[in-house]
């Protein structure tokens, strides 16, 4: 088992994301974006849509690449690793809620959240301690053995954000985490979510465009066409 | 191992799965029946060369091409370690029972005292000891090739045709080369002889046994102006104990003969025996070879079918990766769940190969049923066989592997 992951100082230098280059659907998702983002910030981040925000999140947890520019983790551009090694650091160091969710549809709840630490090869006993822990946490207590299909979309997206804080990550990124529920789950989520991050010391970054989330957040960042336009510090 | 694939489509992809197993299990069965029924067949052969009661024979191009047989076998039995030397000529008879009823025989002539030595330990219970032929070594008969001694007109008869057409110790058959009984010679019937099991040769079931110059005469093929004088078609030699088992020896004797006779073919059982196994080899290689057109399209099938749910879980695929777990635990999952069909495929084709074997000796007709009788099911054959098909299916999944982890893990959850 790991320690826990410590939440890593992040900087993207003038990175440009481009899909299908050179062809007739060329996109530039990021044109050259510049920002800094010390450990434990609470981020929020909004725009509209299409403007580079996903993209941003892709390359932040090292699900992506950027075409140009570089991601660094406390000054190490962990952009230009290899595959294996960026699987390992997410793995290890990045937890994802994802805004469809993601959820493996043949596991139950419980299972869904073991299996990062499952990868992680965390031992049986921990692993279901820690499961029905996370459970009681996002309100999941006697829905363990629940398939998606059986749960409501706020428990889906409860069971994601256990998923996403399974192998205690020093980075959370959050995709429109509050997107479909409700005013009530949305409360609850996002009080989890600052809870984990003040309790853990980590980094969360939320795309959103709900305006309690991002009046919540430490800082607040707008982008259009692929850039950063707006860099708003919260009060 | 983690499960994958969606709950609603679990019954479509059974199916997939049922069907990839019976497609191995089909390419599997085929060359696990050819095999086995092959090499037991090849297997039974050899044992009985190598229970021959001979060591060495010698034999010429085409049928009665040996001459001066009576002189050779003098001068063979002459050489150190040989300890007998069995002229044996075969002629299809006509032999006309007391009775009127004619049928067509398998005749053999053979010197009395020098064929006993010669039958192996699976003959030489069927044939009475000595043999009732009248003169053991047939030269009173022979005459030095004048043929003008008395003959003793002994015959002994095998089993089945003495008992089809009930014959017995003390009748007289009237044995003709040509469909004329009025040509033909009478025998005394002297005793009887039974038949050793064969599979694949021809049984001889209707047959006798003659004082080789009297067959000879029979047939003309004591000599004349356009037959081979003193023939018979093969000497099988027989040489002691202390010889037959020491190669280096049995190897000199059968080059002294070698000599003897340069323009006649000389071997021995062991280099019978070597052939024979180096054609049971090819013919399980082609058996294989000819088995893996079945083996390919049923791996092919393996292959569509993990590419199949690969291209169905590539969402759940593109999200364990997106979790950050290893390329490697992914691949290791779609080549394992390939593997586990591979081996479940093969094991239930050896199983049917092996029902399909039992069932044709339990019901197949002659032959068949003989050779499937004779299976050898070797479980080195058998385990290649299984470790082939599961290296194949790995390779069949690492098609799939290689598709699955290829693709962009932003595209996958787009």
């Amino acid at each position: 088992m790991n320690d826990r992951a410590r939440a890593p100082s992040i900087e993207l230098a003038r990175v440009v994301r481009t899909y299908g280059a050179g062809s007739a659907d060329e996109v530039r998702a990021l044109r050259g974006v510049d920002l800094i983002i010390p450990p434990g910030e609470f981020l929020s981040v909004a725009g509209p849509s299409g403007c580079g925000k996903t993209t941003l999140l892709n390359l932040l947890g090292l699900l992506d690449t950027p075409t140009s520019g570089e991601v660094r983790w406390n000054g190490d551009p962990v952009g230009r690793r290899t595959d294996r090694a960026r699987a390992r650091l997410r793995l290890e160091g990045v937890g994802f809620i994802f805004q469809r969710f993601y959820l493996l549809p043949t596991l139950t709840a419980r299972e869904n959240i073991e299996l990062p630490m499952r990868a992680l090869r965390v031992p049986h006993g921990e692993r279901t301690r820690r499961a029905a822990r996370l459970l009681e946490e996002v309100g999941l207590t006697g829905r363990e053995k629940a398939f998606p299909h059986q749960l409501s979309g706020g428990e889906e997206q409860r069971v994601a954000v256990a998923r996403a804080l399974a192998n205690e990550p020093g980075l959370l990124l959050a995709d429109e985490p509050t997107g479909e529920l409700d005013s009530g789950n949305t409360q609850a989520i996002l009080a989890l979510l600052e809870r984990v991050r003040r309790d853990r010391d980590a980094t969360l970054i939320v795309v959103t465009h709900n305006p309690e989330v991002a009046r919540a957040a430490d800082r607040h960042i707008v982008m259009r066409d692929g850039l950063v336009t707006e860099d708003l510090r919260g009060t | 191992m983690m499960r994958w694939g969606r709950r609603g489509s679990l019954r479509h992809s059974r199916l997939q799965l049922a069907l990839a197993v019976a497609a191995i299990a089909t390419a599997v069965a085929l060359p696990v029946v050819l095999v086995s029924v092959g090499s037991g067949v090849a297997s039974h052969e050899l044992a009985n060369l190598q229970n021959a009661g001979y060591q060495i024979v010698v034999s010429a191009a085409g049928q009665h091409g040996i001459t001066h047989s009576h002189s050779y076998v003098e001068r063979i039995l002459a050489m150190p370690g040989v300890t007998a030397a069995s002229p044996v000529l075969s002629v299809t008879v006509d032999a006309f029972a007391p009775s009127g009823s004619v049928a067509p025989v398998l005749a053999e002539g053979v010197i009395p005292e020098q064929f006993t030595p010669t039958l192996g330990p699976a003959e030489s219970g069927l044939f009475p000891s000595p043999l009732h032929l009248g003169d053991p070594t047939d030269l009173t008969h022979f005459a030095n090739g004048t043929y003008a001694g008395p003959a003793t007109y002994d015959a002994l008869l095998s089993s089945p045709y003495a008992e089809q057409f009930h014959l017995g110790t003390g009748d007289r058959i009237i044995l003709s080369p040509v469909d004329n009984r009025t040509l033909g010679t009478a025998y005394n019937v002297t005793g009887v002889f039974g038949v050793p099991p064969a599979v694949l040769g021809p049984t001889g079931a209707f047959a006798v046994l003659l004082p080789l110059s009297d067959l000879q005469v029979m047939t003309g093929y004591a000599g004349g102006s356009a037959v081979a004088v003193d023939a018979a078609d093969t000497i099988q030699v027989a040489v002691a104990g202390s010889v037959a088992t020491d190669p280096s020896a049995l190897a000199n004797v059968r080059s002294s003969i070698q000599g003897l006779f340069p323009y006649y073919g000389v071997s021995s059982l062991s280099q019978e025996a070597q052939q024979l196994e180096a054609a049971s080899g090819v013919l399980t290689g082609f058996y294989l070879a000819l088995s893996s057109v079945g083996l390919t399209v049923g791996l092919m099938f393996l292959a569509l079918v993990l590419l199949r749910r690969v291209e169905a879980d590539r969402r759940s695929i593109g999200i364990r990766r997106a979790l950050g777990i290893p390329g490697r635990s992914i691949a290791a999952e779609i080549l394992s769940a390939g593997a586990l069909l591979a081996v479940s495929g093969a094991v239930v084709g050896v199983a049917a190969g092996y029902l399909i074997v039992e069932a044709l000796a339990a019901w197949a007709t002659s032959a068949v049923q003989e050779a499937a009788q004779l299976a050898i099911f070797d479980p080195v054959i058998l385990g290649e066989l299984v470790a082939g098909v599961v290296g194949l299916s790995l390779l069949a999944g690492a098609v799939a592997t290689r598709n699955a982890l290829q693709a962009e893990i932003t595209e996958v959850l787009r």
